[in-house]
């Protein structure tokens, strides 16, 4: 039947479709919507988790498929990094049943980290991998994925861009197929499954490149790389990968050229190289064009194979200069390398915004991204401030580490608190290399809760074991929050699809830091005395955590901790709750002269006071402690969930405040 | 069948995403090719949104190059300059001219363009312009509409979106929709399809209701 479905939900049905088992993953933009997704469908007999981290997640995937079942992994580009160790150890050993790894590239950088390139990985492991152009292709790739791996008995690598990961368009899709019903595969050979020992990995490493060179046999032998060589001899080429293909059709018609006229390979898996179909490609041209996004791996391939046919015409790409090797392609990028690939004269500016566009562009105003109304963190990043003050230093003497999530939003306006972001868990490292480094000045570490878990406790370990001075501030809000609310391992067990909750500050406490403390964030005087106390002792390692779940999460359930209201008699907008705070719930308001008392008739133009929308607050009262005036009030309330601020400040509902 | 390239600008939070979602499934009951791709900040609220539709044609690519929009929609008036740059010369340009002051422009810190410097800007590329005001707050049971199925209403009934999307078919995605305040989105449908009509006038003199500041810059 048709359906509308994103990229990222075409692979997820294409996995049902082959009848994978295991699902694991971690959240990460463009890809979290795969796993999302098979979470909001009923699928007996298959398991789906979000993991710990991406290390975890494949290695969970890999091990029920040397046990000889169908699964898949899924993770942003930045997760391969992680899994990476484990990855090229799996791909030296092979697969039983179908290991495909799922990965979403952001070319554009749509979601922040490095602009980096899967299909390196891809090679790096001499893993294949399959590169579907759009939601389409992504369905039938993702069944094609499992049954090469199995054929072949190697993982294989199956890749998005943004784009295409998250554009909805309607494709045709079947009824899913349940897991097969395979008997477990126990095999015992320390040949295979281990790396003990040269001679063991020696043979791993052949069998590796020979099962690649398998899998570009049944690559060409399903015709996945699909060549159709037009027009005359001598004529123009195109090689095109990926989302880049999906724009060729009307680039052509863009330059007036027609597609009987132009050859094209179109490439659904750069690794192996398509060498035949290329082949045929330079034997027909006189002039090639490659489209890729981000690295011109194939385009490298391309003139390594044209010196070896003695192909002498041009081929066009990144290595020339003509095309980009940052951002995505779309129309313009595709249009401009047909235009130099087909000789055809500049000149023509066709959708290039005038000067006029580009500087009214200019005077667009700048969004900086804050944090939610009512996120804990708000009240985090103040007391960290404030506890700087307090410990008797400047603001610009501490170095506060930033780490990845929502807790970098403390780097933007009005807290410009954090000074880096590296990668998951780095917090903890690079503040230790300040350490060592001779600031004489404390060092603060940030990281929230899911980042903890994924990459923060070997690094937490790290700076107990070596004594460093060092504040740890745990933002625990109990979600996985930036890519849309999944769960982590500190989530609360009832909104926990049958998994437990593992509390952190166990975790915490028992690793030994010199001290640990609990904090609700909303409560400004305790966490500001508690990191403060941290930063004054510079005798090891003082975690302190902050703990006050999601305000987005617990909004949706209803929870408010109070109504926060303006009184605009005493409001004399000096704006120090905004300013401070910088909470999207505030703004400003013309105020009606009844409202003030006054008769109708004494209209007070240009009276204005601050104003609370109370849609958007959850009563955490942060902003009313900055009022000079009283102008705020905090009329606390029972909650309609029943939660109120002064009770217990856990994600979980289960933790203790100490 | 013609094509139309819509390109929606507008803040998080003002419900463009799910304008072009309802956009998508009517495209999709009326079986017309569509592709939308969303595209939004790391904020729950108050960051750009851009989404991009792509109706009527087989085999493209879900973004939509810079100068190629047949409509461009805007759900605030900053962010219309940024969709600017997507319109087609001579295309339709259609700005719900609300005013959606980020915190540094609330504080005086940032600028904000004027009303005026935004439809200069918009002259220069098309006379096709279509501008809704915010302050027309339109009311059904005393609760106001929602302003983008108002501003979806304009996009169906007074540009070329209406070619390809019947006012009917997209009334009856709306519909299915929701199942609470559906009486109320089919209202602000309906209201927006009729705003370039005297009838809309008559509608405004009933339920004009003043106006909301949104900080310094809608002054």
């Amino acid at each position: 039947m048709r359906r509308i479905v994103t990229g990222n939900q075409a692979i997820a049905l294409g996995a049902l479709r082959a009848g994978v088992r295991v699902v694991t993953g971690y959240p990460g933009t463009p890809s979290t919507g795969c796993i999302t997704h098979l979470l909001s469908l009923d699928l007996p007999g298959r398991h789906v988790e979000w993991s710990t981290n991406e290390k975890v997640a494949f290695e969970i995937a890999a091990g029920a498929a040397w046990a000889g079942q169908r699964a898949m992994v899924t993770m942003k580009m930045s997760g391969v990094n992680v899994a990476f160790d484990a990855l090229i150890s799996i791909a030296y050993s092979g697969t039983n049943g179908g290991l495909v790894i799922y990965v979403a590239d952001d070319p554009g950088v749509t979601a922040g980290m490095a602009e980096q390139d899967t299909r390196g990985f891809a090679r790096m492991a001499d893993l294949p991998i399959l590169e579907p152009a759009d939601a389409a292709e992504a369905y039938a790739l993702a069944q094609d994925a499992f049954a090469l791996s199995e054929a072949v008995g190697t993982p294989v690598f199956l890749r998005l861009t943004t784009a295409t990961a998250l554009a909805h368009s309607s494709i045709e899709v079947d009824e899913p197929t349940p897991p097969a019903e395979r008997d477990v595969i126990l095999e015992k050979e320390i040949g295979r499954y281990t790396k003990a020992g040269s001679a063991i990995c020696r043979v791993q490493h052949a069998r590796l490149i020979e099962r690649l060179e398998r899998a570009g046999d049944w690559i060409r032998e399903r015709g996945l790389n699909r060549r159709a060589l037009a027009g005359d001899p001598g004529g123009l080429g195109i090689l095109s990968c990926g989302a880049a293909t999906a724009y060729v059709t009307e680039a052509l018609d863009a330059v007036g050229l027609s597609g009987a006229d132009v050859s094209i390979l179109r490439v659904s898996s750069s690794n192996p190289f398509p060498a035949t179909e290329a082949t045929a490609l330079l034997a027909h041209c006189g002039a090639v064009l490659v489209l890729e996004e981000l690295e011109p791996y194939v385009e490298r391939d391309l003139i390594v194979l044209a010196r070896a046919v003695g192909f002498s015409g041009q081929i066009v790409g990144k290595l020339d200069g003509t095309l980009p090797r940052i951002g995505e392609y779309s129309l313009d990028v595709v249009r401009e390398g047909l235009r130099v690939a087909a000789g055809l004269p500049s000149g023509d500016q066709t959708g290039e915004p005038s000067s006029t566009v580009l500087s009214s562009a200019a005077l667009a105003a700048s969004r900086p991204i804050t944090v939610c109304a009512g996120c804990p963190h708000r009240g985090t990043y103040l007391a960290i401030e404030a506890a700087i003050r307090a410990a008797g230093f400047a603001k610009d003497e501490v170095m506060v580490t930033g780490d990845i999530g929502c807790t970098i939003l403390g780097m933007n306006p009005p807290f410009d608190l954090l000074w880096n972001e590296v990668s998951m868990g780095s917090s903890l490292g690079i503040a230790q290399g300040y350490a060592h480094a001779g600031l004489t000045t404390p060092v603060v570490a940030t990281i929230g809760d899911s980042t903890f878990f994924h990459g923060g406790i070997p690094g937490l370990v790290n700076a107990i074991q070596h004594r460093v001075p060092l504040t740890l501030i745990v933002m625990d809000n109990g979600w996985t929050a930036m890519t849309g609310m999944q769960t982590n391992p500190g989530t609360d067990e009832a909104r926990q699809a049958g998994g437990r909750r593992v509390d952190l500050e166990p975790v915490v406490r028992a690793l030994g830091p010199e001290r640990v403390t609990v904090v609700d964030p909303y409560d400004l005087a305790t966490t500001t005395s508690a990191i403060a106390e941290s930063l004054t002792d510079q005798d090891g390692v003082g975690v302190v955590i902050a703990r006050r779940e999601c305000a987005i999460q617990a909004g949706r359930r209803g929870v408010r901790y109070g109504t926060v209201t303006v009184d605009p008699e005493k409001c004399i907008l000096c704006m120090q709750c905004l300013k401070i705070t910088g909470c999207p719930a505030l703004s400003i308001r013309r105020v009606e002269s009844t409202e003030l008392g006054e008769s109708p008739e004494g209209d007070s133009p240009g009276r204005r006071a601050i104003e609370v929308d109370q849609d958007l607050c959850n009563g955490c009262g942060l902003c009313v402690s900055f009022c000079p005036t009283d102008a705020l009030g905090d009329s606390r309330r029972e909650s309609l969930g029943g939660e109120s601020r002064q009770g217990d400040p856990s994600p979980g509902g289960k933790g203790r405040s100490t | 069948m013609s094509a139309c390239d819509v390109v929606l600008v507008g803040v998080g939070g003002q419900g463009v995403l799910t304008i072009a979602d309802l956009v998508l499934h009517a495209a999709f009951e009326g079986d017309v090719p569509a592709t939308y791709a969303p595209t939004k900040g790391m904020a729950q609220r108050g960051g750009f949104v851009k989404a991009e539709i792509r109706l009527g044609r087989e085999n493209v690519g879900p973004r939509i190059a810079e100068g190629q929009a047949d409509l461009v929609v805007a759900m605030e008036r900053s962010e219309g300059l940024k969709g600017l740059a997507f319109l087609k010369p001579g295309g339709t340009f259609l700005l719900y001219d609300h005013v959606w002051a980020p915190t540094g422009v609330m504080l005086g810190a940032d600028a904000y363009p004027s009303r005026e410097q935004v439809l200069a800007a918009i002259a220069s590329v098309t006379s096709d312009t279509i501008v809704l005001d915010p302050n027309d707050r339109l009311t059904v049971d005393g609760s106001p509409v929602r302003p983008n199925i108002l501003v979806l209403g304009a996009a169906v009934g007074r540009t070329p979106l209406g070619k390809i999307l019947a006012a009917e078919s997209m009334a009856a995605t709306i519909e299915a929709r929701w199942s609470k305040a559906t009486e109320s989105n089919c209202t602000a449908f309906r209201f927006g399809l009729a705003s370039g009509e005297p009838a809309f006038d008559e509608l405004l003199g009933r339920s004009h209701d003043g106006e909301r500041l949104d900080g310094k810059a809608s002054e």
